[in-house]
C-alpha cells in the first residue's frame, strides 16, 4: 500500500487479488446479501484509491482495509434502513419465527442456513466483531484498532458475541427438531 | 481459579493461534469443572459450525469494475503528472525570464546610450511651439484615461443590470466552444468573479471544470474564492480546486477553513480539500 500511496497504482491490483476474496466473504456474512457485499467491496477499493494519501505506515494493511470496510458497511446499512424497500416473499422465511411451521422447517433444515439465520439475528456490532475475530486472521490488537476500543474490550465483545450466537443457533436447532 | 475468570479466557482458548502453554490456570480449571466443560464445548461447537460455513466467491463483475476504476484513476493521475510537469516548465521559464530580462534591459540601455552619444546632434533648447504641443499631448492622454474608466464602468453596470437569463445564455454559449481561446475562458472566469447571479456563477464554474488544467482558469477560480459569499458556489469552487489538485489553493483553503463566519459545511469541505492536497 505504501507503493500505491507513492504513485504506483498498479500495486493496488496485487492487493486486490490477495484480499478481495476474504473481504467479500466478510461482507457477505455481515450483510447477508451477495450483491450488496460486492457493492460494498467495490466501494472499499474505491476509497483505498481515493484516500491512498492518508495511508500511514503504522499498522497492517489488512487492519486498514477492514477499518474502511466497516465504515462502508455502516454506510450501506444506513442507506438500506433509510430507503423503503419491498419485502421479497422468498426471503420472508429467513426471519426467525417463534411459531414453527412448514415454511420455517423447510428453510432451516440445512445447518448452514440455520447458522446464517442465527448470524443475521445478532446485533450488527456483535456480528462484526465475531467475523473479524474468527475469519480475517486479525489479532485482537488489530481488531481493537479497527473498532477503536481497548484490546480487553475487543475480547469481551468477541466472547459476548460468540455466546449470543451460540444461544440463537441452539434455539433455532431446538425449534427445528421440535 | 473459579469459573468466571476461566470463562473470560475462553475466547483465547478457542482461538487456534493461542499457544498451548498459555492460560494454564484456565485450562486446569476446565479439566476439572463439568459446567465449564459444557460451556466450552457448546462454544466450540458453534465455532466449528461457523468455520464450516461456505464462503461464496464474488462474481467477475467485482474484478472488472475494480480494474476499470484503477485504469480511470491511473489516467487521471497521469494527466495530473503532465499538468504538474507543464507547470514546472512554465515556472522554470518564468524564473529564467526574471533573471535574463533585467540583464537584457541593462545591456540595451547601455547600447542605446553609447549609440546616442555618438550620433545625436547637440542638444537644443525646446522652442515654445514644441512645449505647447507636449502639453497638448499630455492633456489628451489624461482625458483619454478618464474616458476609458467611464466606459469600462458603464459597461460593467450594463452587464450587471441585464437580465440574468441573457447572461446565462452567454455563459452557456461560451461553454459550448470545444476549444475555447483565452478570451472565452476569460469571459467565463469574469462571470464567475463578477456576475451577481448565483446560477450564472455556478454554470460558469461548471463550464470551467473541463479546462481545470489551464493555469489561467485555476488562477481565476482562486481569485474568485475569497470574495464568493454564496455557500453553494463556495462548495463547488472547493470541489474544483480539490479535483484540480491545485497546490496553490492551499492558503485560500486554509483561510476558508478558519473563517468562523462561513457555513460549517463550507469549512468542513475546505478542510477535506486541504487534506487531499
Amino acid at each position: 500500500m505504501l507503493a500505491v500511496r507513492d504513485g504506483e497504482l498498479d500495486a493496488l491490483g496485487e492487493l486486490f487479488e490477495r484480499h478481495h476474496g476474504p473481504l467479500f466473504g466478510f461482507l457477505v456474512k455481515h450483510t447477508g446479501d451477495r450483491m450488496a457485499a460486492e457493492d460494498v467491496a467495490q466501494t472499499v477499493f474505491q476509497r483505498m484509491l481515493k484516500y491512498r494519501h492518508t495511508y500511514r505506515d503504522d499498522g497492517s494493511f489488512t487492519a486498514w482495509m477492514y477499518h474502511l470496510a466497516r465504515r462502508c458497511a455502516s454506510d450501506h446499512f444506513r442507506k438500506r434502513n433509510a430507503a423503503p424497500h419491498a419485502t421479497d416473499p422468498a426471503h420472508l422465511n429467513e426471519h426467525a419465527d417463534e411459531a414453527p411451521h412448514a415454511a420455517h422447517h423447510a428453510t432451516v433444515r440445512d445447518d448452514h442456513a440455520l447458522l446464517h439465520n442465527a448470524l443475521a439475528q445478532l446485533d450488527r456490532d456483535d456480528r462484526e466483531v465475531l467475523l473479524l475475530a474468527r475469519f480475517q486472521e486479525l489479532s485482537f490488537a488489530e481488531i481493537a484498532g479497527i473498532l477503536e476500543c481497548s484490546v480487553g474490550a475487543a475480547k469481551v465483545r468477541a466472547h459476548r458475541a460468540l455466546r449470543e450466537l451460540r444461544d440463537v443457533y441452539f434455539r433455532l436447532q431446538q425449534e427445528r427438531s421440535a | 481459579m473459579n469459573c468466571t475468570p476461566a470463562r473470560e479466557s475462553f475466547t483465547e482458548l478457542l482461538d487456534q493461534r493461542t499457544a498451548a502453554t498459555a492460560h494454564l490456570d484456565a485450562r486446569t480449571h476446565l479439566a476439572h469443572c463439568p459446567d465449564c466443560q459444557r460451556e466450552f464445548s457448546s462454544l466450540s461447537q458453534t465455532l466449528a459450525a461457523l468455520d464450516a460455513m461456505p464462503t461464496p466467491a464474488p462474481t467477475p463483475r467485482l474484478r472488472q469494475n475494480f480494474y476499470a476504476l484503477l485504469e480511470e484513476e491511473k489516467n487521471s493521475a497521469a494527466s495530473l503528472q503532465l499538468s504538474v510537469a507543464r507547470e514546472r516548465r512554465t515556472r522554470r521559464r518564468s524564473i529564467l525570464g526574471w533573471i535574463l530580462s533585467p540583464i537584457a534591459a541593462v545591456a540595451l540601455l547601455v547600447f542605446g546610450f553609447l549609440v546616442g552619444q555618438k550620433s545625436a546632434p547637440a542638444p537644443m533648447a525646446p522652442t515654445s511651439e514644441v512645449t505647447a504641443m507636449r502639453n497638448e499631448i499630455k492633456d489628451l492622454r489624461t482625458q483619454m484615461g478618464k474616458m476609458t474608466t467611464v466606459v469600462a464602468y458603464s459597461m460593467l453596470q450594463q452587464q450587471q443590470q441585464g437580465p440574468a437569463n441573457d447572461r446565462l445564455r452567454e455563459v452557456l454559449a461560451a461553454a459550448k466552444a470545444e476549444h475555447p481561446n483565452d478570451t472565452t475562458l476569460g469571459e467565463l472566469v469574469s462571470a464567475l468573479n463578477f456576475d451577481p447571479s448565483v446560477n450564472v456563477r455556478l454554470r460558469a464554474l461548471e463550464s470551467l471544470y473541463q479546462h481545470s488544467d489551464r493555469d489561467v482558469v485555476r488562477a481565476g477560480v482562486l481569485t474568485a474564492m475569497p470574495r464568493e459569499q454564496n455557500p453553494l458556489v463556495q462548495l463547488e469552487m472547493i470541489d474544483f480546486v480539490a479535483a484540480a489538485h491545485d497546490a496553490n489553493a492551499a492558503p485560500v483553503l486554509k483561510q476558508l477553513a478558519q473563517n468562523e463566519t462561513l457555513e460549517l459545511s463550507v469549512r468542513d469541505a475546505a478542510r477535506a480539500a486541504l487534506a487531499q492536497l
